[in-house]
């Protein structure tokens, strides 16, 4: 078992990182003094992950959309109780989430740290499921999909996705669709079970004040052997180019929403690491609350205090987002692009290149403050394969330099797509 | 380990609450003006902390202010408005890093408080108005938050809830007024609410941090000596009287999902029993309301119960298909019934306790959270922790919890349902 400290000068900030015999990842941040635990019990497998193989299976199978939340919500049901059952004896709050690309599984406590824990890791490699539970669920999702499509910031944001990608699954709905979740059997479950939570795939982070020994102890009682699958996922080719520059849909909202979305080349690793920070510097640089660009648009009335912009990446996919209110959309987007091609000629504010790398680096730090922020971080480093100290470090250390390739590589002002919903008004009402 | 609390008063209705925290890596500071919510001022005095977290005479523009606190390390101010029952609260809240995790050792903590007071009492006005440009924005941005209210289905149903369960109340009215009120603002209007309540409202200031802070109470007090001050008087709601009837309310709008909100008054005033009859009911996922109606019945994707314990109410809050929406209302009630039979076994009312116990003890981990804590806390008059709480709370027994839950009267249920739901 490989077991070792990993501490950042910097900050005098501290974890241990475990290579488990079983091949699992784990992270632990003792947080002394504080009164909440977290962990997350996670694996590298979410919504995108819908092609792949293994050595025992070397023809790459493709299975319908939504079989990952569909999974994070059968493996919530042991055989013979709902495992927030379990978790109600050591008064943890439990929950778990699907992402485009991970799902994890976690709880928040004060006390009982390892009951809750051997709770966490027993039950996420105890699936079970029958044809009839399987079946049941679909309501329940079928529920989920159809409060999602009430929701205007969700639509505004795969509609976008949609125009942005011509074959990359992140333009689906995590949950997937109606249709697709109908395809959805006991056994395609667990076939994707035990493809992607086997714990060379996963990774299992804590934060707070446990002792790191007694969580070991735990790992190496729970912790089940398993052969390494070696699995591959992959992705239809996607062009670099964006599939429709254009989306509106109507729905019932005052203000026109929109997302802008710059699409970009994918890199992976730790260079994926450093283009989503040198990207939010652009961000920051072109468009953030105390830049000029953003004074402008606010003073005209183009967007309002809800515009914000973010990078947006993960397994194939890379782009920057540009949303918020406005009734005037389109006039945002081509000002946008206006302001970028400006920057590439004028050049970016290096005054404000030194102080966004302050303001930035403050964000990091407050994170350390908060059990879920630092677990949450940890599990992203590991599924990353890089450390947890990274990000703050890559941060300290950026120069201006590396802001102006970036805004030349990453924002190629012809790979738009802006989604645009726009209110309908059908006000009925009846009392 | 405990926060270390302390209280003190540093002007007529104005109070200083520090809350020392050894762990803290940053420094919180929450400025609460408490009122009266009334028809009339709730708009103009909801874009008061949104004029105020945004510039100030030295700062005059949000790019100026911004510019500014990005280079405390990212420090922020931001203003909003909270309804507590039947007041309303205008609040600045303020955060950076500690100056130990500065690069070069910067006092930004004090910088920041300066700069946090001036926005409070130095904004960048003349001529008894605020300045026309930045308000007008201002007064956009309400209107149109005013009219986004709807963009998010589950909260709009809540919010039309409210007004049906607090008929003629001042908790009624939406935390950021009526459109109608809205348009009438004007910069003078603004500015002169904007003094008047620097006079009369109850002030109440939080300060989060690993250590006491000498400089920022003195600042904060310094700039409040400045105000001539006519205070009001304590906030405080009522307990919202029983509808003589079931009052029920159906909207329709355009929606895939169907909202319901159930609303169970009451006037038991022991709140921990409350909470704790609350949580084996429907606050957890181990409720009655989660386990049966959502799980065991999947008549609901959410369905669960929160209390509003200013104003004695109980609500459900719930998302179902139309064509359920009699049984899952049926349902609820069943499940309420049960607990007023005592129906539920000592592991569901031990577990739920638990649960409350954990976010309890969590509290204190958080700047914003123990400030909420002890602010919730000051509206009621006293100043309990987490800790002595959950001392409460460990002596409530069933027999509380049954007394609890049979003070429970329905009195609204209100539904927000889509056109075409026929089925």
């Amino acid at each position: 078992m490989e077991r070792k400290i990993v501490k950042n000068e910097r900050t005098g900030e501290q974890y241990t990182y475990v290579k488990h015999p079983t091949g699992l990842d784990i992270y632990i941040w003792k947080m002394e003094d504080y009164s909440t635990t977290y962990a997350l019990f996670g694996t590298k497998y979410g919504s995108i992950n819908t092609k792949f193989r293994t050595k025992n299976e070397p023809d790459f199978i493709t299975v319908p959309n939504g079989i990952a939340h569909y999974l994070e919500h059968k493996l919530f049901e042991n055989e013979d109780c709902d495992v927030f059952s379990l978790y109600a004896k050591t008064g943890a709050s439990a929950n778990a989430y699907t992402s485009f690309d991970k799902t994890c599984y976690l709880f928040s406590c004060t006390d009982n740290v390892y009951e809750s824990l051997e709770i966490l890791l027993s039950f996420v490699q105890d699936p079970y499921f029958t044809e009839e539970t399987v079946r049941k669920e679909q309501g329940i999702i079928g529920q989920e999909i159809r409060m999602y499509d009430d929701n205007a910031g969700w639509r505004v944001f795969f509609n976008m996705l949609q125009g942005m990608y011509y074959n990359h699954p992140v333009k689906i709905d995590i949950a997937g669709t109606v249709e697709s979740i109908a395809q959805i059997n006991a056994d395609l479950l667990y076939k994707c079970y035990y493809t992607f939570y086997n714990l060379n795939n996963m990774v299992l982070s804590i934060a707070g004040n446990v002792d790191e020994d007694k969580v070991l102890e735990l790992c190496d009682r729970l912790l089940k052997n398993n052969d390494d699958p070696e699995l591959e996922t992959a992705f239809e080719p996607e062009p670099e180019t964006v599939c429709q520059s254009e989306v509106t849909q109507q729905l019932e909202i005052a203000v026109p929403m929109f997302n802008i979305g710059f699409k970009a080349k994918p890199e992976s690793g730790i260079e994926a690491v450093k283009a989503e920070i040198e990207t939010n510097f652009v961000l920051a640089l072109l468009a953030d609350e105390s830049s000029e660009f953003y004074k402008k648009l606010y003073d005209e009335g183009l967007i309002n205090s809800s515009f914000s912009s973010e990078v947006f990446r993960g397994d194939g996919y890379f782009c920057s987002i540009f949303g918020g209110e406005s009734r005037e959309p389109r006039l945002v987007r081509d000002r946008l692009i206006e302001e970028i091609n400006r920057c590439k000629i004028e050049g970016l504010d290096e005054e404000r290149f030194n102080i966004t790398k302050k303001s930035y680096y403050g964000a990091l730090i407050r994170d350390f403050n908060v059990a879920e922020a630092i677990a949450t971080t940890m599990i992203n480093a590991g599924m990353e394969k890089i450390s947890a100290f990274d990000v703050i470090e890559a941060v300290a250390n950026i120069t201006f330099e590396d802001v102006k390739k970036r805004l030349e590589a990453q924002f190629n002002t012809s790979n738009v797509t802006i989604s645009i919903i726009e209110p309908i008004n059908s006000k009925e009402e009846q009392n | 380990m405990a926060v270390i609390y302390n209280r003190e008063r540093i002007g007529d209705g104005i109070h200083f609450t520090t809350l020392i925290n050894k762990r803290q890596k940053t420094n919180t500071i929450l400025i609460h003006l408490l009122t009266p919510l009334s028809y009339e001022t709730a708009s103009v005095n909801a874009i008061i902390p949104y004029i105020l977290s945004g510039s100030s005479r030295n700062y005059p523009t949000l790019t100026h202010l911004n510019k500014k606190l990005s280079e405390l390390y990212g420090a922020v101010i931001k203003g909003s408005v909270l309804k507590m029952g039947d007041s309303q609260s205008l609040y600045l809240v303020a955060g950076c890093i500690n100056n130990k995790y500065t690069f070069d050792g910067e006092q930004i903590t004090e910088e920041m408080t300066r700069i946090l007071a001036e926005c409070l009492i130095d904004p960048n006005a003349s001529d008894g108005k605020f300045e026309e440009k930045d308000f007008e924005l201002k007064k956009q941005e309400l209107l149109d938050d005013i009219d986004a209210e709807i963009n998010e289905k589950r909260s709009y149903a809540f919010k039309r809830a409210n007004m049906n369960i607090f008929m003629n109340e001042p908790a009624a009215i939406s935390v950021k007024g009526s459109r109608e009120n809205a348009e009438k603002i004007t910069s003078g209007s603004a500015y002169e609410r904007y003094r008047e309540l620097l006079k009369t409202a109850q002030i109440e200031v939080f300060f989060v941090g690993a250590e006491y802070s000498e400089s920022c109470v003195k600042i904060l007090s310094e700039a409040f000596s400045k105000i001539d001050r006519n205070y009001a008087g304590d906030n405080h709601s009522e307990l919202s009287p029983l509808k003589n009837e079931v009052c029920r309310v159906t909207e329709v709008h355009d929606v895939a999902q169907t909202k319901m909100v159930m609303a169970f008054k009451t006037d038991h005033r022991n709140i921990v029993s409350l909470k704790l009859m609350n949580a084996v009911f429907g606050a957890t996922p181990i409720s009655k309301l989660f386990m049966n109606v959502r799980e065991k019945l999947s008549l609901c994707y959410y369905c669960s119960s929160g209390v509003n314990e200013k104003k004695g109410v109980i609500y459900v809050d719930s998302g179902v298909e139309h064509s359920n929406v009699e049984k899952a209302e049926a349902e609820i009630i069943n499940q309420l019934n049960a607990m007023k039979k005592g129906d539920f076994t000592d592991d569901e009312m031990e577990n739920a306790r638990l649960a409350i116990v954990n976010s309890w003890k969590g509290v204190s981990d958080g700047a914003q959270p123990i400030a909420d804590w002890y602010f919730n806390q000051s509206y009621f008059g006293g100043s309990d922790s987490p800790e002595e709480q959950i001392e409460k709370l460990m002596k409530v027994t069933r027999d509380n919890v049954i007394e609890a839950a049979n003070s429970l009267k329905l009195d609204t249920v209100y539904v927000l349902t889509g056109k075409e739901e026929t089925e």
